[in-house]
C-alpha cells in the first residue's frame, strides 16, 4: 500500500499523558517503531491529563522519487 | 537595553512588532528590521549597535534549522556571539532546537510576550494563567411555564386533567418496582417482592447468577484502579461559549462501559463540556426490571444500575451537569428513582415518542410517565422532553404537540421540563422540502412556534444537525458547529452535540472524535461572538405553519377526551408517518 500514498500518513488519536512533551515523545517513538522516519507531531493540544494529537509520517517528500508514478517500482 | 529584532523569515513579523511595541513601552531601545533582510546587513547593524539582544523570529519550518543554525555561524564569525546574547523564537521553534543550534533562548508556539519579556529582563515569568471555575447551572432557573395563548392552555389543560384523571386508579409493574425499591434503597430487605415484578432474565441474574448476554462483572480490582486513576486526573476549566452566556453544551454517551464512559466524559469536561447524558441499551427499555452491580456490556448503551451510575458519578467534575435518560421504556420510574439517588441533576421522560418510537406500550408508558414525572417533582430533577419521534418521520407540529403536553402535565405536577426540540434535517422537512435553501430557516421557526406558547427553557437536541452528518470527520464536526452556532444566536440554553462519529455505525464513538466537536464548536463561538445568524422570510412562516400544526393537532387530541386512545390512533403521529405504537409492557396497566 505504501507506494500508492501520495506524499504522507496521518496518525490521530488521544493519549493519556503528563504534558506536551510527553506526548509528542510517546508519539514520535512509536512512529519510529512502525518503521517509519520522516516523522512529525502535527497538532497536539494537552488538557491536563490527555493530549489530543496529530502524528504524520512522511512516505514522500516534494522532490522524491515517487512510487505511485512507476506503478510501484521507485 | 538594546534590541535588534531580525525576522528571518520571508514574510511573517507580526510576533516581532507586537514584542517590538512592548519593549518600547518599558523604554528600551530597539531596532526593529523588515523581513527578508540579509543576514550580511543584519550583522552590520548589529556591529554598529552592539544589542544586549538579537532577537531571530521565524514561522515558516522549511529550512529553519539550516538557515538558523547558518546565522549564528555568522554572528560568530563577526564576533558578536560573545557580545550579545541571540534568542529566537516562531512557530517554526522548538526550545530543543534553539538550544541544539546554539541560541541562548527559544520560544515555540504559543509564547506569550510576557514569558518573553520576563526572559530578556531577567525576571520571573509567572505565566498569565486564569483559573476559569465553572459552576453548575439550573438550565431551568427564571422560566414560569406559563402558557402564553389562552387556547393553547385550555387545551392543554384539557388534556393533562383528562391524563390525570385516567392515571389516578392505574399502576403497572414499573410503578410497583419503583415503589418497591423506593423502600430498598431505605433499608428494607424486598427483593423476593421486587423479582415477582421482573422477566427472566432479571430473575435469573439475582436468584442463578446468569449474566445477560455481552455483559460482564467489573471486578473489584478494576474498579480501586480505575477510582485512583480518576482521582489523579487534573484539568484547568474551559468554557466553550466565547463571553456568552448561552447555551450549555452537553455531550451523550453510553459506550457501554462505565469505566469506558468515565474516561471519554472527563476527556469532554476537559474540552469545556458542561454536561453529559447517560445513555442505556435499548434492550433494557423492553426488560421489567433492573439488575444490580457495577456491569459493563459489550455493545452500544450503558446498563443502568445504582452501582454503575454511582461509579459515574464519581467521576464526574463537581460543575458537570448529569442528566440520565429514562422515558421510553418499562423501567422508566424505577430509573428516575435511582437517577436522583445516584445524584443527577437531570432526567428525561417523554410517554409520546417513547411510546411511538421507543418501542413501549402507550398505556403502559402513560401510566408510568405520569408516575416518574410525580418522581421528576419529588426529587426536584428536572427533565427534559426529547422529540426523536421526528426523525422517525413524524412532523414537528406533532411531536411538539405531545411535547408540550408532557411538559404541561409535568408542570401541573410540580416538576421542571425543559423542552428539546430537534435540530435535525428529518424526514418530512426532506419530503416537504424546508430545508432546499438552508438549514436555518425551519429551525429557527420551530424555536419561534415554542416560544410563542410557552415560556420555558429550550435544549435543541439530541444531537443537533441529526441527520446532516456524514462519516467524514471534518463535515460532521463543522456541522455540528454550525447548529450550535444557530442555537447560540438563538440564545438558547444549552444543547446536546454529536460528536465526529456520528454517522459511524460499525463501532463505538471514539474519544477523539468527541473532541474534535467540541473544538468545532468552541470555535464557531469564537467565530460568531455576539453576532447574529439571519435566517430568511421563511422562518416566520415556517413558524406560523408549526403553530396551526401544534394547535390543530392539540385540538384533535383534546376533542378525543383520551390521551393514550389519541396515540394509538395516530393523532400525534400515524404509522404513515412513521409513529408505531410500541408493543412491550402491553397489557400490562391494572386498575388500584
Amino acid at each position: 500500500m505504501i507506494e500508492r500514498i501520495v506524499d504522507a500518513i496521518d496518525i490521530e488519536t488521544t493519549l493519556l499523558s503528563k504534558d506536551e512533551e510527553d506526548a509528542k515523545n510517546t508519539a514520535i517513538q512509536y512512529l519510529r517503531s512502525l518503521g517509519f522516519k520522516d516523522v512529525d507531531v502535527v497538532f497536539v493540544e494537552h488538557t491536563g491529563f490527555a493530549s489530543r494529537i496529530r502524528l504524520r509520517a512522511y512516505v514522500f517528500r516534494p522532490g522524491d522519487k515517487y512510487a505511485w508514478i512507476f506503478g510501484g517500482d521507485a | 537595553m538594546k534590541f535588534v529584532l531580525f525576522p528571518l523569515d520571508p514574510v511573517h513579523d507580526v510576533a516581532l512588532k507586537m514584542l517590538n511595541r512592548e519593549l518600547l513601552k518599558r523604554g528600551h531601545q530597539t531596532v526593529l528590521l523588515p523581513p527578508d533582510t540579509k543576514m550580511e546587513e543584519v550583522v552590520e547593524i548589529c556591529q554598529r549597535e552592539i544589542p544586549d539582544f538579537i532577537m531571530v523570529s521565524r514561522t515558516v519550518g522549511y529550512g529553519a534549522a539550516e538557515l538558523l543554525a547558518r546565522f549564528i555561524d555568522v554572528l560568530d564569525a563577526a564576533g558578536l556571539r560573545k557580545k550579545c546574547k541571540v534568542v529566537v523564537g516562531g512557530k517554526a521553534i522548538t526550545k530543543k532546537l534553539a538550544a541544539e543550534l546554539g541560541y541562548d533562548a527559544g520560544f515555540g508556539e504559543r509564547t506569550s510576550w510576557e514569558e518573553v519579556i520576563a526572559y530578556v529582563e531577567g525576571g520571573k515569568f509567572e505565566g498569565e494563567k486564569v483559573t476559569i471555575r465553572k459552576t453548575k447551572r439550573d438550565i431551568t432557573c427564571g422560566y414560569t411555564y406559563e402558557v402564553r395563548d389562552g387556547t393553547f392552555k385550555e387545551l392543554l389543560d384539557k388534556i393533562t386533567d383528562q391524563i390525570l384523571d385516567w392515571a389516578k386508579d392505574r399502576t403497572s409493574p414499573g410503578i410497583e418496582r419503583a415503589k418497591i425499591k423506593e423502600k430498598m434503597l431505605e433499608g428494607e430487605h424486598l427483593l423476593e417482592e421486587y423479582l415477582r415484578l421482573c422477566d427472566e432474565v432479571v430473575v435469573s441474574y439475582f436468584r442463578k447468577n446468569v449474566l445477560p448476554k455481552k455483559v460482564r462483572l467489573i471486578t473489584e480490582e478494576e474498579r480501586k484502579k480505575f477510582e485512583r486513576l480518576v482521582r489523579e486526573i487534573n484539568f484547568d476549566g474551559k468554557i466553550l461559549r466565547h463571553g456568552l452566556d448561552k447555551p450549555l453544551v452537553f455531550v451523550q454517551y453510553g459506550t457501554g462501559c462505565p469505566f469506558m464512559d468515565a474516561m471519554h466524559i472527563k476527556v469532554s469536561e476537559a474540552w469545556g463540556a458542561d454536561g453529559v447524558l447517560h445513555f442505556d441499551p435499548s434492550w433494557g427499555a423492553r426488560c421489567e426490571g433492573l439488575l444490580e452491580g457495577s456491569l459493563a456490556h459489550e455493545e452500544d448503551g450503558s446498563i443502568i444500575t445504582l452501582e454503575n451510575l454511582k461509579l459515574i458519578k464519581s467521576a464526574l467534575s463537581d460543575s458537570t451537569l448529569w442528566c440520565v435518560r429514562a422515558h421510553r421504556g418499562l423501567n422508566t420510574p424505577e430509573i428516575v428513582l435511582l437517577a436522583a439517588h445516584a445524584g443527577a441533576d437531570l432526567t428525561k421522560i417523554n410517554m409520546v415518542y417513547g411510546s411511538l418510537n421507543g418501542g413501549t406500550d402507550p398505556e403502559r408508558l402513560t401510566v408510568d410517565g405520569v408516575y416518574a414525572l410525580q418522581l421528576s417533582a419529588k426529587y426536584k430533577l428536572p427533565y427534559d422532553i426529547p422529540t426523536n419521534e421526528e426523525l422517525g418521520g413524524v412532523p414537528a407540529h406533532k411531536a411538539f404537540a405531545g411535547m408540550l403536553v408532557v411538559a404541561h402535565l409535568g408542570v401541573k405536577l410540580g416538576a421542571r421540563p425543559i423542552l428539546k426540540p430537534l435540530f435535525c434535517y428529518s424526514p418530512d422537512v426532506m419530503i416537504n422540502d424546508y430545508m432546499k435553501d438552508n438549514y436555518v430557516d425551519y429551525n429557527v421557526a420551530k424555536i419561534l412556534a415554542l416560544r410563542r406558547i410557552m415560556d420555558a427553557p429550550i435544549w435543541p437536541g439530541e444531537p443537533i444537525g441529526f441527520m446532516t452528518h456524514t462519516e467524514d470527520r471534518v463535515q460532521s464536526a463543522m456541522t455540528t458547529a454550525l447548529h450550535a452556532a444557530l442555537a447560540s444566536s438563538l440564545g438558547l440554553d444549552a444543547i446536546t452535540i454529536a460528536s465526529t462519529d456520528e454517522a459511524y455505525a460499525r463501532g463505538a464513538i471514539s474519544v477523539t472524535a468527541r473532541i474534535d466537536t467540541l473544538r468545532a464548536i468552541a470555535e464557531a463561538f469564537r467565530f460568531f461572538g455576539h453576532a447574529k445568524i439571519e435566517p430568511t422570510k421563511k422562518a416566520e412562516e415556517y413558524a406560523d405553519k408549526i403553530l396551526n400544526g401544534i394547535y390543530e393537532t392539540l385540538k384533535k387530541v383534546a376533542e378525543r377526551q383520551d390521551f393514550v386512545a389519541a396515540l394509538y390512533e395516530g393523532l400525534f403521529g400515524t404509522r404513515e408517518e412513521g409513529a408505531n405504537p410500541g408493543r412491550a409492557g402491553r397489557g400490562t396497566v391494572r386498575k388500584c
